[in-house]
């Protein structure tokens, strides 16, 4: 090594980069030597973690972390399930950590009991399975609503006037996504988005098939579409304010007046974890109001922090769509894990899919 | 006890690995999907040993009388993902065959040149050409904007989102198949049997009918094999071009693992697919052996 330093010090740029190379190996050296105890694995939705929260925890405690993603619960469960290990800490959706927790797959953490936790809002600790966030502590949470494109919907409020505006000429679209589709049908109705009641569904699956010959897509590559003005407006999550924020001339989101479906995830250890007392710090570094609404700012969905709320910039803490009166809280649903029912739900989507 | 001569123990050594490698990652998962398709659904996936009949029931409409009723749903699907399989193969098998007349009459330089072209697509990934598909079908897109400028037409043409936008990008995608193995035999032809029954007195249909057409069957077999099997099992063009409304035989098997958590109707459903597929190829194959002359 030395040798070839001497041979390259005619140029000083040279030298000096040959240093550097020489430096990061030694770092690198140090960094695998105390590996075991120093890393963090995470296993989350793809986009789902603002970049600069994880290289924060990395700067501040020299635990260096992977991220993993997948892009739906089942996916996920179905990794575990065929045996996938390595990983500490999961972003499950509530029901799916109802489902996880009935498998026996998640550690209890006592997360509640950390400094911090009394931020979070008890609200947002809607998992059945963990009234008390003895396990898993509530992470990021959004509503699922309505994007249009304002150039050609000047306004729009409720789901009625959204599933009106093909019969002006203008086209619509839903998420590919049975769970979502199938709750506006049973919201329409007055219904719950978790019933497994067949005449629910059977009353949801008319309210769909009357709409199918106006809907234009079922689809996720809603925003540009809409940007675009190829559809007028779409369904589809909170996180569009990303795109609403960045075009607000052309751009908006609302959450429909009827109420609509709300997801949220909350940030679990597995038993499974090789990394436990790491993915506790990681949970701990996370309920630190200032890094929560870090994470907040750059996914522009809802917090469920209190603290951090109050850290966010005026046009995100005060926008109705984003930060919810208690009176449009009341109006969102989260789903819950169906069992056996699902099966009416996939006979739904099958019939409402195949319909002309 | 017989001894194996040295030609067949090499024979056993050349064929093991082949043998193994097809054994274990094809036959394997093929006999989990059989097993499976005949089991019950596990609540969070996978599956309970239990024997299960409605799996099968379930495709041809008999329902299990909880969940489901009597329903030709899915026979419905089937029948649509052949047809729009069957409109991709016969469309392509259109566009080539002319094709692959025109390019082999070419110089060696241009048949070189075009079928280069026509295995470019190949270099890059099939869900960004498809995105490609998107910008000049969708209504502000390329495609109405060109029609739009020449004053062909004053409302956007909606092609996108629909089952036609999911016909032309099956045959963009499929293309190559259908002309690679169409060309193969088109080249072969030999121009002297043509002009024979041309001075025979044929008129041109007939000589396309009883020369041309026979010549190039094989052709056309393999071609409309390569295209139709893999189109009947395609989900991303519908999903992508057709806005998912356009349910194929596919999408409801991705549905199955992904949303229902049904594993095993997911495993009847490719079974039906994979068995229909066989039932085709053998097809194929008959007709080959039937056509090729006795060697």
């Amino acid at each position: 090594m030395k040798g070839l330093i001497s041979a390259v010090t005619s140029s000083k740029r040279l030298s000096k980069t040959a240093a550097l190379a020489c430096l990061g190996l030694s770092g690198l050296a140090l960094s695998s030597t105390t590996l075991a105890e120093q890393t963090l694995n995470l296993y989350n939705w793809g986009d789902y973690i603002n970049p600069e929260v994880i290289e924060r925890f990395t700067a501040e405690t020299g635990i260096k972390v992977t991220l993993d993603t997948y892009s739906s619960n089942e996916e996920m469960l179905a990794k575990l399930q065929a045996g996938a290990t390595g990983y500490d800490i999961i972003f499950p959706s509530v029901h799916m950590q109802d489902v996880m927790t009935s498998l026996n797959m998640l550690e209890k953490t006592n997360i509640n009991k950390a400094p911090g936790f009394e931020n979070i809002l008890k609200d947002h600790l809607i998992a059945e399975s963990d009234p008390k966030g003895e396990y898993c502590l509530p992470y990021a949470w959004g509503s699922v609503g309505i994007v249009y494109n304002k150039k050609l919907v000047p306004e729009l409020n409720s789901w009625q006037e959204f599933f009106a505006l093909p019969s002006q000429g203008k086209k619509i679209t839903l998420l590919d996504d049975m769970r979502e589709d199938i709750g506006i049908g049973l919201i329409m109705n007055g219904k719950n988005v978790n019933s497994t009641d067949s005449q629910d569904l059977k009353a949801a699956q008319q309210f769909l098939l009357d709409q199918k010959p106006n809907i234009s897509a079922l689809t996720y590559d809603t925003i540009p579409m809409v940007q675009s003005g190829d559809i007028a407006a779409g369904h589809y999550y909170v996180g569009a304010m990303m795109y609403v924020n960045e075009d607000p001339d052309t751009l908006a989101y609302v959450i429909p007046k009827e109420g609509a479906t709300m997801y949220q995830e909350d940030m679990c250890v597995l038993k499974s974890a090789p990394n436990k007392s790491n993915a506790r710090k990681f949970m701990e570094f996370f309920l630190q109001p200032e890094i929560s609404a870090m994470n907040t700012i750059q996914q522009t969905n809802g917090s469920v922090n209190k603290a951090a709320i109050s850290l966010l910039p005026a046009a995100m803490r005060d926008n109705p769509n984003m930060n919810p009166p208690v009176e449009t809280m009341e109006k969102l649903q989260v789903f819950k894990d169906l069992g056996k029912g699902i099966k009416l739900y996939d006979r739904v989507w099958t019939k409402f899919r195949t319909a002309s | 006890m017989k001894s194996f001569s040295r030609q067949q123990k090499q024979l056993v050594l050349l064929l093991a690995p082949a043998t193994l490698f097809l054994g274990i990652f094809f036959i394997g998962p093929l006999l989990i999907m059989a097993v499976y398709s005949f089991l019950e659904p596990g609540l969070y996936g996978g599956v309970e040993w239990n024997f299960y009949h409605w799996n099968y029931g379930r495709v041809l409409g008999w329902a299990d009388g909880f969940y489901e009723e009597f329903d030709l749903v899915y026979l419905e699907i089937l029948a649509r993902s052949a047809g729009l399989a069957l409109a991709t193969t016969l469309l392509t098998l259109l566009v080539c065959y002319p094709a692959a007349f025109w390019i082999s009459r070419m110089s060696t330089r241009g048949k070189a040149l075009c079928l280069f072209l026509i295995t470019l697509p190949f270099f890059s990934s099939m869900i960004i050409r498809l995105y490609a598909w998107i910008l000049i079908l969708r209504d502000s897109g390329f495609a109405n904007q060109i029609l739009d400028a020449l004053g062909l037409i004053s409302e956007p043409l909606g092609l996108m989102y629909s089952s036609t936008a999911v016909v032309i990008g099956m045959i963009y995608i499929f293309v190559p198949f259908m002309f690679l193995p169409l060309y193969s035999s088109v080249e072969k032809i030999d121009g002297k049997l043509i002009q024979a029954s041309q001075d025979l007195g044929a008129a041109p249909l007939t000589t396309f009918r009883k020369v041309i057409l026979p010549l190039t069957l094989p052709g056309v077999i393999a071609g409309s094999v390569l295209v139709f099997i893999p189109s009947l099992g395609n989900f991303v063009v519908p999903s992508m071009l057709g806005g998912a409304k356009v349910v194929m035989i596919g999408n409801l098997v991705e549905q199955q693992f992904l949303y229902a958590r049904n594993w095993p109707f997911g495993a009847t459903l490719s079974m039906l697919m994979i068995v229909s597929m066989l039932v085709i190829v053998s097809f194929y194959l008959f007709k080959v052996m039937k056509n090729q002359p006795q060697s």
